[in-house]
């Protein structure tokens, strides 16, 4: 199976290269990038093929791609690989616009290629533990979520993510869609209502137009009700880049994760520091291998494009709710 | 020495007699509805035991009220008339109005009235405010703080789960960490909840999730339950600034252990063992404080007023969880 990475506006193509080439059955044909130089610095970096153009890239006919460029320009390169007959694994937000999400869907459906959103907490081991326990009923009814995504503000690695036009804003956008998914997944119904603060306090001094800290409260077509903090809290010099944690209270027990907890800290002379070191199993190498998997078997993979659709929609209800002052009501008109 | 007469013989009366005995202060007489109890612990701290609340007055300088919520109101106003300083458990009172009374009355017959908020005393809390104080994290922009324990139990009369007479869990428990939120961040504005409740048919627990927006722009995520199996207690709180953050975590700060072999006829679950001791508990530390505001005048930590405060912010919570509607507090009498 031969596979592309189109893009490396976000960072985490620089895992996913890796990812790709630890496939025994997949061949990582190179990569491009509307920013050349930007490119060639990873393709140098990471010793890949690089293609001068995204038309370069898909003339070689890969069997799928991944998109990882900035979340407003996920549009155009979604279409023009379902447009050359590519399956695409798209970086999360799908977009920041429903307008975009549909646009993609329907590509894809035209085409006849898969559109899987990069959800890799559908994989991430104790998420899927958290799957296990809700499905067997170990907790019975579930009556309300307390979730956290939060983490370091992420411009210092890629300066995008902070402006809101290729962004589509900032904490809340960033931050969102991983526990707003796994929600819809574990209670296997949609979010019927978003209320949302946010505001722009943390960071503040670094001029950023978007806002830094967000607090969201979704009730579910079940009852549920469930916060999610995507505030981005953690400074500069935490010892990890954040974390995602949910408490489940049911009417049986509580259930809690977190799901980069399996890490050790390390000090070094070198930085004067804590870090945390996670040594828990990679969840973007089984999001990936789903990828394949589902390309191989010619089957819809485990978290679609849809899937990133109401993750997205439940972003934007926030940030309408933040603007009004008031819950706002899913789905979006 | 100042005399203090204590009504109340339950938890909470138990508490403030033993911390009582660890001030200058003199317990000089207890009134109980229960007189078995009352009598047991005004032998155990040699005070005499009184038939009414009138006798009671008669003999101290300082009525200290540990009885049910909707008891504070009466109580309150006759200590007022009798001209004796109050120090009244949390919540203030059951109703807005009647806090707002209890306030006039001890302003107009010049005595003070002083509101168990312990939390303010637990050192970890007044820690972080004092840090914060300092401003050594800047400017305040997102709080999260989580309170929850086990459905409250007595061996009569469960006065705690009638919310006519306890308000319910979000006046109750909550209303800790909305006082502390309010310390910490200012002013609140508005206030977003949701909670089910042991009152909604087949529920066998209270829990609620609130999102606090601040005057000045900070945002606060409560947490409170009595929903956890026993005996599971929980606390944790999280501050982040402009420069910097505070995190205590509910795993994380117990010194001791304690894993016994199970012997036959042991209950395996060990109660009673404080895995976080403290040289002074909480309840001392803040009985010595109002002893200090009342015999050398010092500023005291917490106003009747910063208690009807957290009263509205509790009240503007459970009107939101009922109306579904973000709840300003103004709208809150």
């Amino acid at each position: 199976m031969r596979l592309a990475i189109m893009s490396f506006a976000h960072l985490h193509a620089e895992a996913y290269i890796h990812n790709l080439r630890a496939m025994p059955d997949v061949e990582m044909i190179g990569i491009a990038d509307d920013d050349l130089e930007r490119g060639r610095h990873f393709a140098d970096q990471f010793d890949a093929h690089f293609f001068p153009s995204y038309e370069a890239l898909l003339a070689e006919k890969p069997d799928g791609v991944l998109v990882c460029s900035e979340n407003a320009r996920h549009r155009p390169l979604v279409e023009m690989a379902a447009d050359a007959g590519a399956h695409v694994l798209s970086e999360k937000p799908l977009a920041t616009t429903l307008e975009d999400a549909q646009a993609m869907l329907d590509a894809c459906d035209r085409a006849g290629v898969h559109l899987m959103t990069a959800f890799p907490m559908r994989f991430n081991v104790p998420a899927l533990e958290i799957k296990r326990l809700v499905e067997a009923g170990t907790l019975g009814q579930i009556y309300g979520c307390n979730a956290a995504n939060q983490g370091q503000m992420p411009s210092h690695h890629r300066a995008w993510f902070v402006d809101k036009a290729l962004a589509g804003g900032g904490a809340v956008m960033d931050h969102t869609v991983h526990l707003a998914d796994l929600l819809r997944w574990y209670l296997q119904c949609e979010a019927t209502e978003v209320f949302a603060e946010t505001n722009a306090i943390l960071y503040g001094d670094s001029g950023v137009e978007v806002e830094t800290g967000g607090l969201l409260m979704l009730t579910f077509e079940n009852g549920t009700f469930a916060t999610i903090d995507t505030s981005w809290n953690k400074p500069r010099y935490y010892s990890t880049w954040g974390g995602l944690k949910l408490d489940l209270v049911g009417e049986k027990g509580l259930a809690t994760m977190d799901a980069f907890k399996q890490g050790m800290t390390v000090w070094r002379h070198a930085t004067e520091r804590p870090a945390w070191m996670f040594w828990g199993s990679d969840s973007n190498q089984a999001m990936i291998d789903e990828f394949a998997a589902a390309i191989r078997e010619n089957r819809t993979p485990a978290v679609t494009g849809f899937d990133g659709y109401k993750a997205l929609e439940i972003v934007l209800a926030a940030y309408r709710s933040a603007a009004a002052g008031q819950p706002v009501a899913l789905p979006l008109e | 020495m100042l005399r203090v007469g204590l009504i109340g013989a339950g938890f909470m009366g138990t508490f403030h007699a033993a911390g009582w005995s660890r001030t200058p202060a003199g317990l000089a007489g207890i009134n109980s509805f229960y007189p078995d109890r009352g009598e047991a612990l005004a032998r155990r701290y040699g005070a005499r035991l009184y038939e009414s609340l009138d006798a009671l007055l008669d003999a101290v300088d300082v009525l200290d009220v540990c009885t049910p919520t909707y008891l504070h109101h009466e109580m309150v106003l006759k200590a007022a008339a009798a001209g004796k300083h109050v120090i009244c458990e949390k919540p203030l009172a059951r109703t807005i109005s009647q806090a707002e009374e209890m306030i006039l009355a001890c302003r107009e017959a010049g005595v003070k009235l002083l509101v168990g908020h312990v939390v303010r005393f637990f050192p970890q809390y007044a820690q972080a405010k004092a840090i914060v104080s300092g401003g050594e994290i800047g400017r305040v922009g997102v709080i999260r703080l989580t309170r929850a324990s086990s459905h409250p139990e007595r061996p009569y009369d469960n006065w705690f789960l009638d919310p006519a007479r306890s308000g319910g869990m979000m006046l109750d428990l909550m209303l800790h960490d909305f006082d502390y939120a309010r310390w910490i961040a200012g002013e609140v504005e508005s206030v977003f909840a949701k909670k089910v409740s042991s009152h909604y048919p087949g529920v066998p627990g209270d829990y609620g999730l609130a999102i606090l927006r601040h005057t000045d722009g900070a945002l606060s995520h409560i947490e409170g339950g009595w929903v956890y199996p026993p005996p599971m207690f929980r606390t944790s709180l999280e501050i982040a600034g402009e420069h910097g953050l505070i995190e205590l975590p509910a795993e994380g700060s117990q010194p001791l252990g304690l894993y016994l072999h199970r012997t036959e006829g042991d209950d395996p679950v060990i109660k009673g063992v404080p895995l976080s001791p403290l040289a002074e508990d909480p309840y001392t530390t803040e009985l010595r404080h109002f002893y200090d505001v009342l015999v050398h005048d010092v500023t005291p930590r917490i106003t009747a007023e910063d208690a009807l405060a957290a009263l509205r912010i509790a009240f503007a919570a459970i009107r939101s969880a009922e109306t579904g509607r973000r709840v300003a507090l103004e709208e809150v009498h």
